[in-house]
């Protein structure tokens, strides 16, 4: 058994991202492809959504349909302050955070208090409040009016360079603080309150674990995370309407990055995000939107019915056959060429590990412990 | 004055479209542990096919039924197999589901595009016909809708309290260990209540394609106001789900004449919130015990 050392993950990731913050001007110095600083901001945006998404469903198992209504509570935010108000753009990211946490505290206060059917209908409602918000923003003038708000004249701050430059590290800014906040919550009492809420809440309970505190705190920071992540995004966004912001992609995404990464560790949503967003920018670069929808419901589907646990804990239990599966994905890369850029070949890569990964073969989870016949035996007479 | 009670009566016609709509999923939810979003594509797709065989082969739309009841009815016992075999969780339904979700609005786009499709009056002669009460005008596609949701909410109360299959279906919902001792056989029993409930969705479906345009988009509107009617109406309860969606209907209609379309799922929501604080169990449903 290794000592627990839970600072490990987060100091490692602040210095990743000290190091990718001069990314950008690596990018200018060697010539590269802007698209190349956007395509990153957009891993960065996803990993922020997923892994604030995570941090709450994935943790407590209280699943979330919400995300669109906090990403779009954080877009609308910067719309209508900064916009129609004049508000300075920094303060208005933390006042977009605060104004989806409060919405996320809100739905808590009236379905936590149920007794029974708590889950499900706490689903159902988070699904129900982005069209909800819609609505309001289509009746209300002072937010939308359903005109629709144009965000590109947007003031930015000069100190971070370019627009692209910008807006890639306001990304890794909120992502990494995403990412942060998860880690730490997983090695927090609080990670460890969730976790057994997510196995049996009775029990928790009864154990002496403050629930509906725990609960709380955590949609509360999910809420503020995706808002303050929709906030920056209103900066990438050149024209916010009520029909793209409130509807079912935004949940759509959190839910299948987080599940096809794993959703019990904080390392799945930033995988999954990762996969996702590669996989779905060469897929549409090749033409086939349409296509890739399906894959992606039957990815989700493919997920639930034969790999629950995720890809980073597969990944991490079978480090030989992904690693070999990543290196058939670049060989292949080469082989199929033409290599446009180098988001091609890191798809390869990609897609090479996750079919390694998810190869039904040699898990070592299915093989029998060795000098346990008898608790087999036992399994197999009850199992059966 | 007119005005009002005009809302009033066209509130409670949606009530009905909504019902039906809203019986299947209130079911396969409550009896069978199966939050089953597939329930929507269900409807959309039927409502499609309507659309296509007045289109295409000039059926009365009344007639679609016969093909899509059938049809449907099979594709939902089928799904009901396959979540037996993988023994899925109700948490798992909602997520899988909403993965075949995504895949039958891609389906339904890559087939009828993304445009608006609607029948004409030739195709459709109902759509601008109305009854007339007084001066009150019934349309009716809402008024048959209406009927026929009484009819099915009614037919199937008498299904679930006074047949073999009814009694079979509560002794499971209610201990499923002790049903199967008594040699009901859950699996069976299941993929026919499956069937019932998707064949629910197909009429609901042939009625929204009479009274309203169709796009693949449709099925996420739908969302909010199935799920407050069947959660307003308590899971699993017939006649809870009926007045139920009568209400959420009349409430709908009110809100549209005082504020416009947008603020009858506003009221809705409401609506379902003060449910949700006072009476979480629902207008019929049982309180928990």
């Amino acid at each position: 058994m290794k000592k627990p050392r839970p600072w490990l993950a987060p100091a490692a990731t602040l210095v990743i991202a000290v190091a990718m913050w001069f990314y950008p001007d690596l990018v200018d110095a060697a010539g590269w492809p802007i698209f190349y600083l956007l395509f990153a901001y957009t891993v960065f945006f996803w990993t922020a959504q997923a892994s604030s998404w995570n941090l709450f469903t994935g943790f407590s198992g209280y699943f979330s349909f919400g995300q669109g209504a906090f990403y779009g509570v954080g877009v609308y935010t910067v719309g209508v302050m900064v916009v129609k108000r004049g508000w300075p753009l920094l303060p208005t990211f933390l006042v977009g955070g605060i104004l989806a946490a409060a919405l996320g505290l809100s739905i808590g206060l009236v379905v936590f208090r149920l007794r029974r059917l708590r889950g499900e209908i706490f689903a159902l409602m988070t699904l129900a409040v982005a069209f909800v918000l819609g609505a309001v923003a289509r009746i209300s003038s002072t937010i939308d009016g359903g005109q629709g708000i144009p965000l590109s004249s947007v003031p930015t701050p000069e100190a971070l360079g370019t627009h692209p430059q910008m807006i890639f590290r306001l990304g890794l800014i909120t992502a990494v603080l995403a990412v942060v906040v998860a880690q730490v919550v997983q090695h927090s009492r609080l990670g460890w309150g969730l976790f057994s809420i997510r196995d049996d809440e009775d029990v928790a309970e009864t154990l002496g674990v403050p629930t509906f505190r725990f609960k709380m705190i955590a949609l509360g920071l999910t809420g503020f995370l995706a808002g303050l992540s929709g906030a920056v995004h209103a900066l990438q966004v050149s024209y916010v309407t009520i029909e793209e912001v409130f509807n079912i992609r935004v949940p759509l995404m959190v839910i299948l990055m987080s599940i096809l990464g794993g959703t019990r560790h904080w390392m799945g949503p930033v995988l999954g995000a990762l996969v996702v967003h590669t996989m779905s920018d060469r897929l549409n670069r090749a033409g086939l939107e349409a296509v890739s929808d399906i894959i992606v419901g039957a990815l989700l589907i493919l997920m639930i019915v034969a790999m629950k646990e995720g890809l980073y804990l597969r990944m991490r239990q079978r480090p030989l056959i992904t690693a070999i599966g990543a290196a058939v994905g670049v060989a292949g890369g080469f082989v199929l060429g033409p290599l446009d850029s180098a988001v091609t070949h890191l798809g390869y890569t990609l897609l090479g590990a996750v079919l390694g990964a998810m190869i039904p073969v040699g898990s070592r989870r299915q093989r029998p412990e060795r000098g346990a016949p008898a608790a087999q035996a036992i399994e197999e007479v009850v199992g059966g | 004055m007119s005005l009002w009670a005009q809302s009033i009566v066209s509130g409670l016609l949606s009530g009905g479209l909504y019902a039906m709509m809203s019986l299947g999923m209130s079911l396969s939810w409550g009896v069978l542990k199966i939050i089953n979003l597939a329930h929507f594509s269900f409807i959309l797709f039927s409502g499609y096919i309507t659309y296509q065989l007045a289109f295409s082969y000039g059926w009365d739309p009344f007639l679609a039924i016969v093909v899509c009841v059938p049809v449907f009815a099979l594709a939902g016992m089928a799904l009901q197999w396959v979540f037996d075999k993988l023994r899925i969780s109700e948490f798992e339904s909602l997520l899988l589901t909403f993965g075949l979700f995504i895949i039958f609005e891609s389906v339904t786009s890559a087939i009828w595009t993304a445009d608006f499709r609607r029948m004409d009056t030739v195709q459709n002669p109902y759509q601008s016909q109305s009854v007339w009460l007084g001066d009150l005008a019934l349309p009716v596609p809402q008024l048959a809708a209406f009927l026929v949701a009484l009819v099915i909410a009614l037919g199937t109360r008498y299904l679930m309290d006074r047949t073999d299959f009814g009694r079979a279906v509560r002794a499971l919902s209610q201990d499923r260990d002790i049903a199967r001792a008594f040699g009901i056989d859950p699996h069976r029993v299941a993929m026919q209540l499956a069937g019932l409930a998707a064949g629910f969705a197909a009429i609901a479906g042939v009625f929204v394609a009479m009274s309203r345009a169709l796009f693949p988009g449709l099925a996420v509107e739908w969302f909010g106001i199935v799920f407050s009617v069947v959660i307003l109406g308590g899971l699993g309860s017939t006649l809870g789900t009926l007045i139920a969606a009568a209400i959420v209907g009349v409430v709908g209609g009110i809100a549209t004449v005082i504020g416009g379309p947008p603020l009858a799922p506003l009221a809705i929501f409401l609506v379902l919130i003060a449910t949700l604080l006072f009476r979480p169990q629902g207008i019929m449903g049982r309180s928990a015990t």
